[in-house]
């Protein structure tokens, strides 16, 4: 081809049958298409470099700078005279405030007292005061805190801040995320609000969906492969559950609301949540089944019919167990879309304060999302720090919950 | 064998077998009701919708709702248009459409046609990743972080805006363009791309003009898909582009979408049966319909133009 085209009369090269123009156009086609790829690689990063900038603004989002007077005692106390905190620095701290040490080992015996202490008081392990390094400082909701500063930028101006600090004025480095914000409840005052009740919250509401929608769902799928008949009927089921899995989440909201939480009278309870988020995921639940079941080969099937076993001894002791991986993975990732759904439970009644544990399915609830939502929605820099705080667990929980299915699936998934 | 049999044993076995399939049939029946447990759904979703949507026909003429330019029903004056609510929940949808859609084919692309296994393992499940993000946090990241960042450069953009809504949104839908596009292509059987080598074919003419074509039907249905998610997707908006219903085409404008408005008036105690609360459901079930008719789209368009390889 390329010979026809070459000039007559041209020299023959020796290095290629192409032309010059030939050349050149291969060349450009050749740099067309690498062109080309590397534009579709640019989606690539910017996918990746959102994912890591999100989780980066909300890590030093949990990190403030704040200006603080210290209302009661205002002492730090070294990191070797209480290493394991908790009660220790309490003792020091009461005692620092000139209380006597059985008036001290009076609050510390009385639960009520403690609880009180805690809901007004954080102790933390801070790596500088003006003290010294690692020491120990209680900070009390009641402090004043005269100036708020974000990470960065207190970061860049704490030297004129240390300069400019008054006398008993301490700058306090508040990691919003440690450890105590995993064991208080929610509070009206950022310092000392916790997540504890939404982690319990999220908890019930999951062991209730689970409870639900797993037997549900697998039911279900387990008829649509193994049991249904291939009729009208059958196709209307599963275009209705495909269909079902595009209905946006905030229509089942509404749905609960009007239906469980209305109707049925359940209230706005753990059960509420956990039916209306159940059907939510039912749709995404039994897709997953069904693939899990169909990638169980038909021989075993057969060779299972061929031993005598009925259509139900053959479900139930050949294709399951061979399709749990896939079934497992399924639940697991739709687990996961339920603890970070938001939209629905703000319609059927999950409450933004819930200052004590649930204590069942009829009891009233919040959960992680709708906690982070009301936290934002205080408008407050101090809250925005605590609802980084919230996301942060909320997102290690995910991506615990996303490896555990991605170890499942790489670990039990079986090729035929 | 079965002559050895006393007649007796012969009857305990029938009995045996016949408790057997009772039992499973039964089983049979159980399933098939956890099956019809979806279809409940949808009909208890679409009786809801239409009930209270019905009564607020009633007292709302259709004209009003499709033509009055404001929508204020929780105000004192009140005034029941969509307008406002469909055109801040297409300004967002438009601008997350704009920044999701090329963002997912390409990335789809690259994913399907160049990546070696390698790089696949690794970016796939980094992008499903992205899919599992609670909108919550997106809506977090729009308003605290990406906002204030716009805001340096964009004159006159107001704290809730349908600019950076629409833009976390569009990688919100990435994830579902990137992936349904990545099945369609991946269909595509290898015999085609290899006529088109044999012809000469680059790689690059392969990819644009065999392969995308031959998946057009699933890439754009993904399309379809994810503009129904980003219509439905109500955390984002709700927390960056505000609850204030404006009919405007300015994204920097606060606004209200149809699930913004939802969200508002179902956490304000609105008095189960009066006019506000029959409002949020016929904002719903026209959310539903819009949605279910995008979805269906989608179905038919795989159904009637998937090309079939044998």
């Amino acid at each position: 081809m390329s010979t026809v085209s070459n000039p007559p009369g041209s020299a023959p090269r020796k290095t290629s049958l192409l032309g010059e123009q030939e050349r050149a156009r291969l060349q450009r086609r050749k740099r067309v298409g690498q062109a080309f790829a590397a534009i579709t690689f640019i989606p690539v990063i910017l996918a990746i470099a959102l994912i890591l900038t999100l989780f980066a603004d909300v890590i030093f989002d949990t990190l403030s700078w704040q200006v603080v007077e210290p209302n009661n005692s205002g002492q730090t106390f070294a990191w070797s005279e209480a290493p394991l905190g908790g009660l220790a620095v309490m003792r020091l701290e009461l005692s620092a405030q000139g209380l006597s040490d059985s008036d001290i080992e009076a609050i510390i015996s009385d639960p009520a007292e403690l609880t009180r202490f805690r809901a007004r008081n954080r102790i933390e392990l801070m790596w500088h005061t003006d003290d010294g390094s690692m020491r120990w400082v209680v900070t009390n909701s009641r402090d004043d805190r005269l100036d708020y500063y974000g990470f960065f930028e207190g970061f860049g101006q704490f030297d004129r801040l240390a300069a400019d600090l008054g006398p008993d004025q301490n700058i306090y480095l508040n990691p919003w995320l440690d450890f105590s914000f995993l064991t208080r409840n929610n509070s009206r005052t950022p310092v000392v609000a916790g997540i504890k009740t939404a982690i319990a919250g999220s908890l019930w509401v999951v062991g209730l969906i689970i409870l639900f929608a797993l037997p549900l769902g697998v039911g279900a799928a387990l008829y649509l492969e193994e049991y249904a008949p291939k009729n009208t009927f059958t196709r209307f089921i599963e275009v209705n559950i495909r269909n079902l899995a595009g209905v946006p989440s905030i229509v089942y909201g509404i749905l609960g609301l009007y239906l469980f939480v209305r109707l049925l009278n359940f209230g706005p309870t753990i059960l509420s949540a956990a039916v209306t988020l159940s059907l939510l995921i039912l749709p995404v639940v039994i897709i997953a089944a069904r693939e899990a079941i169909r990638a169980v080969p038909s021989s075993l099937r057969e060779a299972s019919y061929g031993l005598g076993a009925t259509k139900w001894q053959t479900v139930s002791q050949v294709v399951l167990p061979n399709a749990v991986a896939g079934i497992t993975t399924g639940i697991i990732l739709s687990v996961a879309r339920a603890i970070g759904e938001t939209a629905p439970l703000l319609l059927i009644g999950a409450a933004a304060f819930i200052p004590f544990l649930p204590e069942g399915p009829l009891s009233r609830y919040t959960v992680m999302p709708i906690q982070i939502y009301s936290w934002i929605a205080e408008n407050d820099v101090e809250f925005y720090n605590v609802a980084s705080a919230g996301i942060i667990v909320l997102l290690t929980i995910l991506l615990l919950l996303y490896g555990l299915a991605f170890f499942v699936r790489r670990r039990f998934e079986r090729n035929w | 064998m079965a002559s050895s049999r006393t007649n007796a044993a012969r009857t305990a076995g029938l009995d045996k077998r016949g408790n057997r399939n009772v039992k499973e049939s039964a089983i049979g029946v159980i399933l098939f009701i956890c099956a019809s447990v979806s279809i409940l759904t949808t009909f208890a979703v679409v009786f809801v919708l239409a009930e209270e949507t019905v009564q607020f026909f009633r007292e709302v003429s259709i004209l009003e709702f499709f033509t009055n330019p404001e929508w204020t029903p929780l105000f004192a004056e009140k005034n029941y248009g969509i307008a406002p609510l469909f055109a801040g929940t297409m300004l967002v949808t438009l601008i997350a459409l704009v920044v999701g859609l090329p963002l997912g084919l390409g990335s789809a692309i690259y994913l399907s046609e160049f990546a070696t296994q390698r790089v696949r393992r690794v970016v796939m499940p980094i992008i499903e990743i992205l899919a599992g993000i609670p909108t919550v946090v997106l809506g977090y990241f729009a308003l605290l972080f990406v906002t204030p960042i716009l805001r340096s450069f964009v004159p006159g953009l107001n704290l809730f805006n349908a600019l950076s809504a629409g833009l976390v949104m569009g990688f919100m839908i990435l994830p579902t363009v990137s992936s349904l596009s990545i099945d369609a292509m991946q269909s595509v059987p290898r015999s085609l791309r290899e006529a088109g080598y044999g012809l000469g074919a680059s790689k690059f003419e392969v990819v644009t003009r065999v392969v995308v074509p031959a998946a057009l039907s699933g890439i754009v249905a993904s399309f379809i898909l994810a503009m129904a998610r980003a219509i439905g997707e109500t955390m984002i908006v709700t927390l960056a582009a505000g609850q204030k219903p404006t009919l405007t085409f300015d994204p920097r404008e606060t606004i209200a979408t149809m699930t913004a408005f939802i969200v508002q008036a179902g956490t304000g105690d609105q008095p189960t049966g009066s006019l506000a609360s029959r409002a949020l459901y016929t904002v719903a079930a026209t959310l539903f319909l819009i949605t279910l008719l995008l979805n269906i789209a989608a179905q038919q368009i795989v159904a009637r133009f998937q090309e079939k390889y044998e």
